[in-house]
């Protein structure tokens, strides 16, 4: 069964249709890329997988349960929504780490907080805190960034920044791992880094779904490929189909243009 | 003769320093109410609120005292509310410097919090934390860096605007320096009394000062 079930998802801004009849689903141990030219739809079709953005129509499920359809509002409860949204990890293009933090911290809000809420958590604070941060200080490790723990974000550097972000999102555990053109706002010599922190999570079968620019990386981290254009899903396949024998012709196009710059 | 004075100004300055410290604590915690609603999603509060800040805003806090403090004498058939004497003098100021600086504070606050990048919440939002948690966690601090140059000019400002109090005659320092004018103490003409109120304003803003250069320097550790 898939992780993931996108079945039909609308939505608009004013008159704008932003997203048209979006439907796709996922494997676990999958990694999806989204490509498309700017304002194609691909971020809003994260955000609003993510429920930063609420659908006008469509259904979203996960493991079979569906966690939000838009013509039911019992499954859009604001106190159920914060839950519903631990399903998905989402790092974004400019990182939003929290500056007063360190990396360290950054990562280990959120499940302190998480923990905080638990039963039980008063009695055995140390050992649950003690946890978390071993958590966090083994992601921080995988990403590259073990000397850097105790640095404030701005002391980083934009590719380091953007990994401790990856760590933050990963220390929830999400189900599905969402990627927002993680490279965007990265100088050209810093995107490597991080591309292979992403490289090195899909060879650890890590479920993805990845909004790039990176068209060669997309070839050959993800595992299938969708190219959107205007709101529509106009192609989705195996990356290398899809890379290297487009079959709608604005994908042509689009890879084209692409391959000329 | 010195001391006589200084004794006076002393008297004067504690009442300055009490509706000073009065006004902060009440109109502190007030101006983020005025803020929140002020930024409200349901407009008629929105509206209500930032046509009330306007009105505080618009008018001078002087005619704001002695509206406070003599029209609902006038007004209600009980009499005026304030007690008698100094002490309802004292709450009189009070109250509209509280209302009063809570209005300026709200517009500073809303500036603080519409500066912190939406991003932010949108990070914590995906990270399953409440928007209580990222208020307090997250943007509480950073609206708080953001907030601290502002803040300080205004809070200098309420330390010399306590002043304005003395027209309704409550006994802070400029009306301790004054009193030696009028010649009751026998010192008739001698301007040095209310010099060395400005002595006092001086050295308690320049405390001030130095308060708020450390506070901006220990919240300098991020960006």
């Amino acid at each position: 069964m898939s992780v993931l079930e996108v079945r039909n998802i609308e939505k608009h801004f004013g008159n704008i249709q932003v997203l048209n009849d979006i439907s796709f689903s996922l494997e676990k141990g999958q990694a999806i890329a989204i490509i498309g030219s700017s304002g194609s739809g691909k971020t809003t079709l994260l955000r609003c997988l993510n429920l930063l953005e609420r659908p006008d129509g469509g259904q979203i499920a996960v493991d079979g349960q569906v966690i939000f359809d838009a013509a039911d509002l019992t499954t859009q409860r604001e106190s159920e929504i914060r839950r519903k949204r631990l399903h998905f990890g989402l790092v974004f293009q400019n990182f939003n780490l929290f500056p007063q933090y360190t990396a360290l911290r950054n990562v280990m809000l959120a499940r302190e907080l998480l923990a905080q809420e638990q039963e039980g958590f008063k009695a055995n604070k140390r050992a649950i805190l003690q946890e978390i941060r071993a958590g966090a200080e083994d992601l921080l490790t995988q990403v590259g960034l073990q000397d850097r723990m105790d640095n404030y974000p701005h002391q980083l550097s934009g590719g380091q920044q953007q990994r401790v972000a990856i760590a933050r999102a990963l220390a929830l555990r999400p189900d599905i791992l969402c990627f927002d053109e993680p490279t965007s706002a990265l100088d050209p010599e810093l995107t490597g880094e991080v591309l292979r922190v992403i490289r090195s999570l899909a060879e650890r079968n890590t479920t993805m779904i990845i909004v790039t620019h990176e068209m060669a990386f997309a070839r050959d981290v993800a595992d299938r490929i969708i190219f959107m254009d205007e709101g529509y899903i106009v192609e989705e396949g195996p990356a290398l189909e899809v890379i290297n024998h487009p079959q709608k012709e604005r994908t042509k196009q689009f890879l084209t243009n692409f391959s000329n710059q | 003769m010195f001391m006589t004075v200084v004794g006076a100004l002393n008297v004067g300055f504690l009442q300055t320093l009490k509706l000073f410290l009065v006004t902060l604590i009440g109109a502190l915690p007030l101006g983020l109410v005025v803020s929140f609603g002020s930024m409200s999603r349901f407009a008629p509060l929105r509206w209500l609120t930032r046509t009330f800040v306007w009105i505080i805003r618009g008018t001078p806090l002087m005619l704001q005292l002695l509206i406070l403090f003599y029209i609902p004498g006038y007004v209600l058939e009980s009499g005026s509310p304030w007690p008698g004497g100094e002490s309802g003098r004292f709450m009189a100021s009070a109250v509209a410097f509280i209302i009063n600086y809570a209005c300026y504070f709200s517009e500073i606050y809303r500036g603080g919090i519409q500066g912190v990048p939406v991003g932010q919440l949108e990070a914590g939002l995906v990270l399953g934390m409440t928007r209580g948690q990222i208020f307090f966690r997250v943007t509480l601090l950073q609206m708080i860096k953001r907030i601290v140059p502002p803040m300080s000019n205004e809070i200098i400002t309420l330390v010399k605007d306590t002043s304005l109090a003395r027209i309704i005659s409550l006994q802070e320092v400029i009306w301790a320096g004054y009193s030696f004018l009028k010649g009751s103490h026998g010192y008739a003409g001698l301007l040095w009394p209310i010099f060395f109120t400005g002595v006092y304003y001086l050295l308690f803003n320049g405390f001030l000062t130095l308060l708020f250069g450390w506070v901006e320097k220990k919240l300098s550790y991020f960006r």
